[in-house]
């Protein structure tokens, strides 16, 4: 991370530093201990979190090569079958492989995940900075948020899904609308917060162009809350994805989805109980993952602020 | 006290309208004629166009708006398209359930959390910390419909000790024993991530006021931990705890659609997954504007909880 941030820094074309000595002091905390700084995630949870995430990724990417059989093949009399050589996780109630079923269902619930969070991110980031430097901007932003925030997560999505209908589209949307007040508030905090630290100061007072501290000293420091709140983020968008998927108002059937192969599964357990098995993992691993990340993440900064 | 409420009732009622307007804006625009759907495919016209007049449909959006509004404040719900009949008879069928498994679940999980924090921040033993901060996290991260379907495959398939989804039979009121037992999974599942959440800040903050003087003082008096812990430093930190516990009520709400749907339990949750697949759309336009106006007043309840506890909030010197 500190590696990106004085590289992209130093390549900004046309930016004038007003001293040669602030940006070094600014461009992070890092650079006085680089090897401790730069590994939250390749060391202990974070490593673990890390290696969870990736499995799941590996295993949704792989899953044509993986999986036994095609996602949406009909076996003929495999109609709710236990456990087997043939069907490692049975058999589910269209005579469909369970295990092939829910290793496509991660590749569905992966992209959302990994292209709506970041989305959002990047999005509510920008709001956050916008209402921070003009405060028409910040009045308006700040009711929207408030509204948006009035909604418990799963109430919003079933009031979008409303107006959408089901699909994995509103499903992204979803996650977006819940992630903006969130990355918006955050750096919208961070930013002010930033500004009045004396260095920033001392740039402004030395006559640096406002957008050229804002992009040299205030989004490096803001970076790493924002990469904090990202990993929380997943981790609760896989839990809205699966959710929606899981009351019936997500991907449309027949396409595979964790929330729906699981929930699917549930009048079923009687006669196959591992059907909910797959799905059920696939979650959790996914889930703790992120929040070991997440973890891993804060520690550090903990750390690194004392 | 009463300045600090009138404070905040603007901005609340400002957050409410807005919230009402964005649900009934959202309904209108959802393709499709209601009118035609009630009617069904042979209807004629005049049929279509009475049924229209009858809901009110031909009026201006802001008639339609005050009129649905009017009609929600003095409690005036109408009719359901699809599920048939009325929306506050729907609404109370459901609502008794749900309060019943919402408030269970909020016992347990304030069981669990005032056992498990405390122990969680006096334990010297590291296998049994690291133990509760894995049950911890995983407790938090979970979704409650995945924890439902472990419980299910457990206790009520694997192990049939508990019936696996429903209501008993001859009502919940019949033998209390029976509800018990049906009560017990939805619960225990909606409660698991508010009791972890809850047992991580008592834990956090007991280990702060662990450090007190006070506690060294009774220490060095000869008091035991345990005896610090219960009659001492919990007393102390359970306010701000009430707090905690009043933000988190709002994830019970989102939680009680998810565990209602896996255990089949006919409540409000129940109500508004199936009003939403059947698309019909009076009864999710009053459910969503109701869990709305439940989270915004929980939340201001707590905010006031915590201004009576903390007198700068209340007379707003700091902020």
């Amino acid at each position: 991370m500190t590696d990106t941030t004085v590289a992209g820094a130093a390549a900004v074309p046309g930016s004038e530093p007003p001293s040669g000595d602030v940006p070094v002091i600014a461009a992070g905390n890092a650079p006085a201990f680089p090897g401790r700084r730069r590994t939250p995630l390749l060391r202990g949870r974070g490593l673990t979190g890390l290696i969870l995430v990736a499995a799941v990724i590996v295993a949704g990417v792989a899953a044509p090569l993986l999986a036994p059989y095609a996602p949406e093949e009909q076996i003929r009399n495999a109609n709710l079958l236990g456990p087997s050589w043939q069907h490692l996780l049975g058999t589910d109630e269209v005579n469909r492989d369970v295990l092939s079923r829910t290793l496509y269902g991660i590749r569905v619930d992966a992209l959302i995940v990994f292209i709506a969070v970041p989305a959002g991110a990047v999005l509510g980031s920008l709001a956050g900075v916008v209402s921070s430097q003009f405060a028409v901007a910040d009045v308006v932003t700040q009711r929207v948020f408030d509204v948006l925030l009035a909604f418990p997560a799963l109430i919003l999505a079933i009031g979008l899904t409303a107006v959408t209908g089901p699909g994995a589209v509103p499903i992204g949307v979803v996650v977006v609308a819940l992630e903006l007040p969130l990355f918006g508030r955050l750096v919208r905090t961070a930013t002010l917060a930033v500004r009045e630290l004396p260095f920033v100061r001392a740039a402004e007072a030395m006559g640096a162009p406002r957008s050229w501290v804002l992009r040299r000293h205030v989004l490096p420091n803001v970076a790493e809350p924002v990469l904090v709140q990202l990993a929380l983020s997943m981790s609760g968008a896989v839990f809205i994805d699966s959710a929606m998927n899981f009351i019936g108002i997500g991907v449309r059937p027949p396409t595979p989805s964790l929330g729906s192969v699981l929930a699917a599964s549930v009048a079923n357990l009687h006669s196959n109980p591992m059907y909910a098995v797959g799905p059920l993992i696939v979650i959790a691993v996914l889930v703790l993952g992120c929040q070991l990340i997440a973890q891993a993440l804060t520690a550090d900064r903990r750390r690194a602020g004392a | 006290m009463i300045r600090y409420l009138v404070r905040r009732l603007p901005s609340l009622a400002m957050v409410l309208g807005a919230a009402s307007l964005l649900i009934f804006g959202v309904i209108r625009l959802i393709p499709g004629d209601p009118a035609s759907i009630l009617a069904g495919p042979d209807a004629g016209p005049d049929t279509i166009a009475a049924i229209r007049h009858e809901l009110g449909l031909d009026q201006s959006l802001p008639a339609q708006y005050a009129h649905w509004l009017g009609g929600v404040l003095t409690w005036n719900l109408g009719r359901s398209y699809i599920i048939g009949g009325d929306i506050s008879s729907l609404l109370g069928a459901g609502a008794g359930n749900t309060v019943l498994l919402t408030s269970a679940s909020l016992v347990i999980a304030v069981a669990v959390a005032v056992i498990a924090g405390p122990l969680w921040a006096s334990t010297r033993r590291p296998w049994l910390e690291h133990l509760l901060t894995g049950v911890n996290t995983l407790a938090i991260a979970l979704p409650a419909f995945v924890t439902g379907v472990l419980l299910i495959l457990l206790l009520g398939v694997l192990l049939p000790v508990l019936p696996s989804g429903g209501v008993p039979p001859d009502g919940l009121l019949a033998d209390p024993t029976i509800t018990v037992q049906y009560l017990l999974m939805p619960a225990t599942c909606l409660a698991l991530p508010l009791a972890a959440v809850l047992a991580r800040y008592l834990a956090e903050s007991l280990r702060t006021e662990m450090s007190q003087p006070y506690v060294a003082t009774a220490l060095a008096a000869g008091v035991s931990r345990r005896r610090i812990v219960t009659r001492h430093a919990l007393r102390n930190v359970l306010p701000t705890s009430l707090t905690v516990l009043g933000l988190q009520i709002g994830t019970l709400l989102g939680g009680a659609v998810l565990v209602e749907t896996v255990f089949a339990w006919p409540g409000l949750g129940q109500l508004i997954e199936q009003a939403i697949i059947m698309r019909d759309y009076p009864v999710v336009q009053v459910l969503l504007l109701l869990s709305v106006g439940v989270f915004v007043v929980i939340q201001l309840l707590t905010d006031v909880v915590h201004a009576l506890l903390d007198p700068r909030i209340r007379l707003g010197g700091a902020r």
